[in-house]
Formats: structure tokens, C-alpha cells, sequence
């Protein structure tokens, strides 16, 4: 926490400057825009835990839900850095482990679904043997590949679609997969509520059975296990295979021609970076640098120290695919890639404040619409069901899609079929 | 010290539930601001970034809601202090009987008027989403140093108002028009034409009668302490070029699409006698979209997005006396006048132009120049910065202010407390085409270092005293019953003024005089 101490958060609640395009959007906190008190934004978080280092203020029931009320979508992270040293994600997450180790967080909804995690593998109370439930019948996997797909807990359970199509695509492809028989919970919504010993339990269960196998790649459909593997395990473990989430593997598909996109698909779209895809997913570069002070006051890394700003997140493998698929148009939202704007679900917000997650859904969702499009597309589970949530609440005439499915479509195979699945293994 | 509940359940009818808090947590919150550690240091006090406490923090959507909300704080004797876009310690209280009215839920743009030339906005739109929607109408807006996320009614109306694009944006002072104000005992008072009896618009600040400008702001704003402005119209400009604002790549490496038009020239005058002379022959010319003089390290900052950068820009960090000039048009015709103009002014004085020869900047200079944004550079070297002096008067003072404040300056450098910037740290813009200027020293020092606080808080008072010694005029902070006090009696007993104009204004004393001035004293 003593990233707390330095410099002047106060005004951290835009989208980086040169990129506003109009006053409706032209912000980028989901906390502060519901909220509306200074604490709730990046900058005050970080003030916060000034204020909780300093002992200005004790472990309080106020102090937990403001401290809770947030994405963790970065956001305030992108903004801040264009130029500043600070690191506001950082420090909201150790602020919340501190609350852990207090005995003041996370919010006791959070709280059952990491018994459940702990009891069952998977945050959704889900029986552990039905995991796999989705799995149709005529979809082939392979026991010895080395290329490892990853569901996850939410594609799992929740949006089979989703795994039915990633699937569905591989086999189009040729692309031969197997699956992890015990996969357990990635611990993505276990960490971002600060609970660290259950997920480096969950990770460590995670990477000894991956480890185990003959793998070199895993695939993911859910970018939320995707970020946490690529960027929270790498932090905390080393590991010998490549994580790509599947949009990577199918643009490289499309464009080396193994994965033919022939069927017109007539939909105006736009496509919502999921944060996990986007700015978070950039991992940590190594630094073992010094900062050295160069004259009174002024100090420099170094080698420079390379800042992480979203920049390398996976931007341009979903507009690819938009891109090659016949008839479709493909329309951007005013705040895309690194300084997208959050759906609502992440750090555990969805199950604690389901009113928050759902406002900011429907705030996105009207910049869907403002766009023109009919379709709104995105690539991780999260942002499926709370943007789908946010769609049937405004009545909203968009429709929904997982790219995966998209993809689908433009091979020409019926996805209506895929939702019949979905329900019907449910 | 929280609400009384009853209290506490009056404002929350005022302005709905959820928009009141007294929490331990949002009041301490509201407490912090960047600067207040000297502050506190001044005072005497311990020297962290925390203000006391506000009893409470309250967030109107309306300016009925706003009168209410200060009608209250008459009734209960409570003090007020308004903050808009909230950067900097001036919006926190003094006392800890005052509440914070924040105004992030006003942020309206109530008007463009593309024909007359203004923007009527409340006090939480900032500068950026006031310029995305003008551009869209070819125009431009004025925003102060401080950065297109600022609140240009706060700028207008309470606070300062030198920017970096001023010769073509003017001072916010100068571009306050039509007001809509509470004042400190409920009644709203409207300035300019916005207060006409019949066809009340927006296009000028003065009148009815006698002009209040001057007692609703002066030189350098009353800070909240002569009650809330909840609409304001500001000027607009002509967008200096083509509006097609192309950013693309990620950040921070972003790349700006530079508009044909638009070019930078960064000269060495040599010396500030050399100086003087040009920059008010650049101006009198009404050609620059920007000009300023910038010591050699505060160049490097704005062509620097980390210190890193920074450090690899020796070349122009060495220029001795450089003058910073963006022309910008919106036909070639236009430009090409511009630049030979410049041409001419540059052969006169022999002058050379480092750009493209010596130094090259990243295209997206040019988009932060356009969107304001090059004054957030200040915070690269240390992580803080404050402006020590700062006049507003003709070149030469201006000019005389900055190496008179040098040796001063030296002192703390020596001793560790300041960064070394030799001593120069300045800038200088100017205004209605030279007819006069501002210049103040930005000063970089680190908030978390006692010693450097301590060491940036005495060069402050001492700053202020040389502009009382050397003839120097009105510095930026003369704020507060403190400073008013002393400064006064040398500058027309300004400070019995003040007072006068606080108690008339505010009989009850309701609006925290903090960083303005308080009725205690004759
Ligand atoms: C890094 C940095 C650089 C700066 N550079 C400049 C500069 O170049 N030029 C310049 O002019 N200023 C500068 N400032 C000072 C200040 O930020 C600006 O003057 C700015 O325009 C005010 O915006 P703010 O967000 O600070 O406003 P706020 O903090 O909201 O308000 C500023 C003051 O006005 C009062 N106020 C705000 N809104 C109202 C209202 N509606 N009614 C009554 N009172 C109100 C507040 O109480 C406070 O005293 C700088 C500040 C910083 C931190």
C-alpha cells in the first residue's frame, strides 16, 4: 500500500482526454458515474487507502461497500497512465486484500460464492460432476492433443452457448482439442475480491492438472479465466504452455484460410471489448531495474520501466474477425479498446450489487445503440449475460451474440440450434 | 463532526436521498487534495494533504436545489464551499462546520449559440466535452493551464484563468459572460443579459446597471466564498484549424493525425531583453494559436510523457530564453500568411527554429496542444508542482518577476528541497495580442517529502514577499485573511474592500471564506 502515497489523484474520472468524442461519453469510471461521490472513483480509492494506511479511518460497513463497489475494470488505471506513475488498479485490489486481512471484506454475497468455489469448484453452487454437461454429444475432442480448451466455470454452467460454439468452430476448423477432466474454478472472482489464499489454491489445483497433461496451448472462451491465467497466474507462478483466448486462434484461422468464412451474415454490428480481453489482459513485463535518483528529487528507472497502459490487450483479433465475415457491417463504439467502457459484471459486482451492474449495462448498451447497430457482439461469459441482462431490462431491440457464434453463422451452420443445445443440457 | 439527523433529513429533502453523506469515509475522502500538505505547513499545521473534515458532502442536480441547500446552511448556521471539477485544494473547507456541495450532478451543456458565440454550461462540464461539442461547430473554447478536464465555469467564474492557448482564447476572466449565481443567503442573482427584464439571453457579462463582474471574481476568483455560480456563458472562438481530431494507436504512444495547417516553431531569443521584444511583436500580429515563454526544462516536459523522455530531451531543454509558438488556420491562404509572417519577425531578429532540424516532436503533441492538455506535464518530474509567483502585468514585469524569484528559487534548490530547474522554472503567455501578459513559476517539488514540502511552502511566503519588496504587483495566491492582510495596506487597502464586499454579500457569514477572505477583521 505504499503506492497510496504518492502523487495527486484527484481527477481521474475521464476517458484519456484526447480520446472524448462527446460529452454523453466521456467518462469512464462505471462507480463513479453511478455513485456519484468522489470515494467511488479511481482517484478516491486511492485516497482511501492514504486515509486506511494513515488510520484517519477504521474497518466500517461504509468503508466496505465503497471499497466493493467497483469493476476492477481499470479504466481509472488507462486514464491516470497516459501520464502519470500512479497505479490506481493496483492499489484498489491490495486495498481490498488489506480488507480481507482486516476482517472487513469481501461483501458477504461474495463471501458464499467462494465457499462455493471452495466446496464445488465453481462459484455457481453447480454440482462439480456436471461440469461437462454441456459437451454435445457430436462434438469431437481429442484425449492427445496438445492444444487444451479451457471453459471455464460461467461457459460452463451459464453460457453453454458459448462453449458449445468455440467448440463447434474448433471442429470446423479441424482443430483438434481435449478438455480438463477436473477443471476446477480459474479463482478469477475469488482474487478480485481479495481473498488471495483461495485463489492460489485454485490456481495451483488448475496448473498441476494442466501440467500434468502433454499440452502446449490452452484456448479459452471466457476472457475473464484467460486474464486471470495469462496475467495473475504468470505474477504468481510460472507455467509451461501458451494461453490464447479463442478469438486469436480463430482470426489466425481465418487468415491462414483453415477456417473459411463463406456464408453472408446481414448484420450491422458493434463489439464491446470485454476488460479482461482488453486493458487487463496485458500481462506484466519483467523489470529488475532501479529507480535512481538523478538529481534532488528526480529519480528514473533504470532500464525504463515499461508501463503497463492496456495497449498490448487483444484488440485487433475480434475486429479482424468482424472484418471477414461476408455481408456484415461492423460499426466502433465512441469508447473502445483501452479506454472501453466496463459492462458492469466484474470484481464481483454482479453478485453483490446487482442494481450497479445492471445501470451500467444499460449505460453501454445505449452507446450500442447510438451506433446505429443491430447486434452487439463481445467475447467473455461476464459481459454476455450482464449485457443480455441489460438488453431484456430496457426492452432493447439489439440482438446478442458471442463472436464464437458469429463465426458460426458465417460457416453457414444454424446457431439456433446452438441455443436448443444450450437449453436443452441445461 | 457530522450532521444533526434533522439536519441531515432536511438536506436530503432538498436534494433527494442518496445525494447527502456524513460518512467517516466520503467526508475524509472529500478532506484530500493535492497541495493542502503546504497549506497546512503554512498554517502552522501538520503538513498532510488533508483539509478538516466537511461535515458532510452533498450533491444537488438543479439551482433550486443549490438555493435550498444554502438557505439551509443559513438556518443551521452551517458554512458552505462549492467545488465543480475539484482539482485542487482551494475547493476544500477551512472549518469543520462547513459542507462540500459538490456539483458533478450539474453538468449540462444549456446552450450553444454558434451565431453569438458562446456556450451557456453548469459547473461540472469540463473543457474536453465542452470542446468535442463545439468543434462539431467548427468552434473552439478557452481552457486554463490546469487541463481540458477542468470545469470552465469554475475557471470562469471563481478561480484564475490562464491557459496555454490564450493569445487565441483570451483569460477566463475575460470570458465570462451572462451568470447565474445563489448567493451566499439563498437569492439568485443573474449578471449581464441573462438578468434583463425583458428577453433575458446570455451575450454579456455586464449590467444591468453597474457591472458585478469585478466583485464576483476580481483577479483571481473568491473560491467559493461569495456563493455558488450554477450556470454560466463563456465565449467562443473559431476552431484555429481543420476540427478532424484523428488520434489513433494506444495509449500512452497514441498518434495524432496533425491537421495540415498547424505548425510549431520552438525559438531561442537568447536572452529575455530579446525576449520582450519578440514575443510582443509576435502578438501584435495576431497570429499564434499559442505562445509562450517556458523555462528550458518546463519545454522539455511538454514534448515528455515520463521522466524517462524526459531526460532525452537535453537539446531543447538547453535554449536559454525559448518562446514556444503554434500558428494554426483553416485555409492555406491563411496559413500561408501566418508563416510568413513569422518568417519576417524570425529574419529581423535572426532567429532559428529547432523544429525539424534539432528536434522533432511526437505528432501527439499537437492533438494535447489542441485539446489543452500540455499543462498536466508539470507532474512528471516529481509527482508535484506548484506555481510560486505569478503576475499578470506587461512583459517586462512579468519578465523582471522571473529572474528576480531565480536567486530565491536557488536557495531551496541548493538544499534539496526543490527540483533544480535553475532556478528559472517560468511561463509566460500572453493576451489580447500582447497587450498583456502572465507569468508565473511553476515549481516541481515531492508531497510526500517533508522536508521538500517544507522547503516549497517557505519559497512560496518568501515569493511573495519579494513581489512586496521589488514592486512586483499582485501575486497569484493572495488568498486567505492572511495574506489579504498583508498584502492590503500595500496594494490600496484592498483587504477593508474585500471585507466589505464579503459581509454585504454574505451577512451571515454562510459561504467559507477559506481561501478568499473572512468577515473577522476592519
Ligand atoms: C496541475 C494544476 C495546474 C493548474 N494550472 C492552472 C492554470 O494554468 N490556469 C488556471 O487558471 N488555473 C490552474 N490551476 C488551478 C485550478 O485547477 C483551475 O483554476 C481550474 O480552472 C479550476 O478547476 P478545478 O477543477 O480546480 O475547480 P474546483 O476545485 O472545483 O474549483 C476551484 C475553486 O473555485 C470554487 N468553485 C468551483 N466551482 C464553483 C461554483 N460553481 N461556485 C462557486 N465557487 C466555485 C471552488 O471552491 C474552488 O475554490 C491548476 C491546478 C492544477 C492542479
Amino acid at each position: 500500500m505504499n503506492k497510496a502515497n504518492k502523487y495527486s489523484p484527484e481527477n481521474c474520472k475521464w476517458v484519456p482526454q484526447l480520446q472524448i468524442k462527446s460529452q454523453k461519453y466521456a467518462t469512464i469510471c462505471p462507480a463513479i458515474d453511478e455513485y456519484n461521490f468522489h470515494p467511488y472513483s479511481g482517484g478516491g480509492k486511492i485516497i482511501i487507502a492514504l486515509s486506511y494506511q494513515m488510520g484517519r479511518i477504521k474497518p466500517s460497513d461504509e468503508l466496505r461497500d465503497i471499497v466493493y463497489k467497483c469493476t476492477e475494470c481499470g479504466g481509472c488505471d488507462v486514464s491516470c497512465k497516459f501520464l502519470n506513475n500512479l497505479e490506481p488498479l493496483e492499489i484498489i485490489r491490495e486495498l481490498r486484500e488489506r480488507l480481507v486481512k482486516d476482517g472487513c471484506g469481501p461483501m458477504p454475497a461474495q463471501q458464499k460464492y467462494i465457499e462455493s468455489v471452495k466446496k464445488v469448484n465453481n462459484p455457481y453452487n453447480e454440482p462439480h460432476e456436471k461440469r461437462m454437461d454441456w459437451l454435445p454429444n457430436d462434438v469431437q475432442t481429442d484425449p492427445n492433443s496438445k492444444i487444451l480448451f479451457y471453459v471455464g466455470c460461467t461457459a460452463s454452467y451459464r453460457r453453454k452457448e458459448m462453449a458449445i460454439a468455440t467448440a463447434r468452430v474448433m471442429n470446423a476448423a479441424g482443430i483438434k482439442f481435449r478438455l480438463l477432466e477436473d477443471e476446477t474454478c480459474c479463482g478469477s472472482p475469488v482474487l478480485r475480491t481479495g481473498v488471495k489464499d483461495v485463489f492460489l489454491e485454485a490456481m495451483n489445483k488448475n496448473l498441476d492438472a494442466i501440467e500434468a497433461l502433454d499440452v502446449d496451448t490452452v484456448v479459452f472462451t471466457c476472457a475473464g479465466c484467460y486474464d486471470t491465467f495469462k496475467v495473475d497466474y504468470h505474477l504468481n507462478r510460472n507455467y509451461n504452455f501458451k494461453v490464447i483466448h479463442a478469438v486469436e486462434l480463430f482470426d489466425e484461422l481465418i487468415r491462414s484460410g483453415e477456417l473459411k468464412l463463406t456464408k453472408e451474415v446481414p448484420l450491422t454490428v458493434t463489439y464491446h471489448d470485454p476488460c479482461h480481453l482488453g486493458r487487463n489482459a496485458e500481462r506484466y513485463e519483467e523489470w529488475d531495474g532501479d529507480e535512481v535518483q538523478i538529481l534532488p528529487l528526480v529519480s528514473i528507472n533504470i532500464p525504463p520501466k515499461p508501463k503497463r497502459c492496456g495497449a498490448k490487450g487483444v484488440y485487433d483479433p475480434p475486429r479482424n474477425i468482424l472484418k471477414s465475415i461476408p455481408g456484415l457491417k461492423f460499426i466502433e463504439m465512441e469508447r473502445i479498446m483501452e479506454y472501453s467502457y466496463c459492462c458492469g459484471a466484474g470484481a464481483g459486482v454482479k453478485s453483490a450489487f446487482p442494481e450497479f451492474a445492471l445501470n451500467t449495462a444499460l449505460t453501454r448498451l445505449e452507446e450500442a445503440e447510438d451506433t446505429g447497430a443491430d447486434t452487439l457482439i463481445s467475447a467473455c461469459p461476464f459481459c454476455s449475460t450482464n449485457l443480455q441482462d441489460g438488453i431484456k431490462e430496457k426492452s432493447s431491440k439489439l440482438n446478442f451474440y458471442d463472436i464464437s457464434e458469429l463465426i458460426l453463422m458465417a460457416l453457414g451452420i444454424d446457431i439456433g440450434k446452438i441455443k436448443e443445445e444450450a437449453g436443452e443440457v441445461a | 463532526m457530522v450532521l444533526e439527523k434533522e439536519v441531515f433529513k432536511e438536506f436530503e429533502v432538498a436534494v433527494g436521498v442518496g445525494n447527502v453523506n456524513d460518512g467517516e469515509v466520503i467526508t475524509d475522502v472529500y478532506a484530500y487534495n493535492w497541495c493542502n500538505e503546504m497549506f497546512n505547513f503554512m498554517e502552522e499545521k501538520e503538513p498532510i494533504p488533508y483539509s478538516p473534515r466537511p461535515k458532510a458532502v452533498i450533491l444537488p442536480s438543479t439551482t433550486e436545489e443549490v438555493q435550498k441547500i444554502v438557505k439551509l446552511c443559513n438556518k443551521y448556521g452551517i458554512q458552505f464551499k462549492a467545488q465543480s471539477t475539484g482539482l485542487g485544494p482551494w475547493n476544500s473547507v477551512s472549518t469543520d462546520n462547513s459542507i462540500i456541495v459538490d456539483l458533478r450532478r450539474m453538468n449540462r451543456i444549456v446552450k450553444i449559440d454558434k451565431k453569438n458565440l458562446y456556450a451557456v454550461v453548469e459547473p461540472y462540464v469540463s473543457g474536453a466535452q465542452l470542446q468535442v461539442e463545439i468543434m462539431k461547430h467548427g468552434l473552439n473554447c478557452h481552457m486554463p493551464g490546469a487541463g481540458p478536464q477542468v470545469s470552465p465555469l469554475a475557471s470562469a467564474t471563481s478561480m484564475n484563468g490562464p491557459g496555454f492557448t490564450s493569445p487565441s482564447t483570451g483569460h477566463s476572466s475575460r470570458n465570462v459572460l451572462g451568470v447565474e449565481w445563489v448567493l451566499p443567503d439563498g437569492e439568485i442573482m443573474k449578471l449581464g443579459s441573462w438578468g434583463l427584464k425583458n428577453y433575458p439571453d446570455w451575450f454579456i457579462g455586464d449590467g444591468p446597471g453597474p457591472s458585478l463582474r469585478g466583485i464576483m471574481r476580481g483577479w483571481a476568483g473568491a473560491k467559493s466564498g461569495i456563493g455558488i455560480f450554477t450556470r454560466v456563458a463563456v465565449k467562443l472562438f473559431p476552431y484555429p484549424c481543420s476540427t478532424d481530431f484523428k488520434i489513433s494507436g494506444h495509449s500512452p504512444n497514441y498518434d495524432f493525425k496533425k491537421p495540415d495547417f498547424m505548425r510549431l516553431y520552438v525559438i531561442d531569443c537568447k536572452n529575455l531583453k530579446r525576449l520582450d521584444e519578440i514575443i510582443i511583436e509576435i502578438e501584435k500580429e495576431e497570429i499564434s494559436f499559442m505562445c509562450s515563454y517556458l523555462s528550458g526544462l518546463a519545454v522539455m516536459a511538454i514534448f515528455a510523457n515520463s521522466i524517462g523522455q524526459l531526460m532525452n530531451l537535453m537539446p531543447v531543454g538547453s535554449l536559454k530564453s525559448p518562446l514556444i509558438i503554434i500558428i494554426a488556420a483553416r485555409t492555406k491562404r491563411e496559413y500561408e500568411y501566418k508563416q510568413k509572417v513569422m518568417d519576417l519577425i524570425m529574419q529581423r531578429y535572426k532567429l532559428k527554429d529547432i523544429i525539424g532540424k534539432q528536434y522533432t516532436p511526437n505528432s501527439v503533441f499537437y492533438g494535447e496542444a489542441l485539446r489543452s492538455n500540455l499543462g498536466l506535464h508539470g507532474f512528471i518530474a516529481t509527482g508535484g508542482f506548484q506555481s510560486s509567483c505569478g503576475v499578470a502585468d506587461s512583459a517586462k514585469i512579468c519578465l523582471n518577476t522571473s529572474q528576480l524569484n531565480i536567486p530565491l528559487k536557488k536557495i531551496y534548490i541548493k538544499k534539496e528541497a526543490l527540483a533544480n530547474d535553475f532556478g528559472e522554472g517560468g511561463w509566460m503567455s500572453s493576451y489580447e495580442s500582447g497587450h498583456y501578459f502572465h507569468f508565473e513559476s511553476p515549481t516541481m517539488f515531492d508531497q510526500k517529502n517533508k522536508h521538500s514540502v517544507k522547503g516549497m511552502a517557505e519559497y512560496m511566503v518568501r515569493s511573495n514577499q519579494l513581489h512586496l519588496l521589488k514592486h512586483l504587483g499582485a501575486p497569484f495566491f493572495v488568498e486567505g485573511d492572511r495574506m489579504h492582510d498583508i498584502f492590503g495596506p500595500h496594494m490600496c487597502n484592498h483587504n477593508i474592500w474585500l471585507r466589505k464586499i464579503k459581509t454585504t454579500f454574505d451577512p451571515n457569514n454562510i459561504a467559507d471564506g477559506g481561501f478568499y477572505i473572512t468577515p473577522k477583521k476592519d
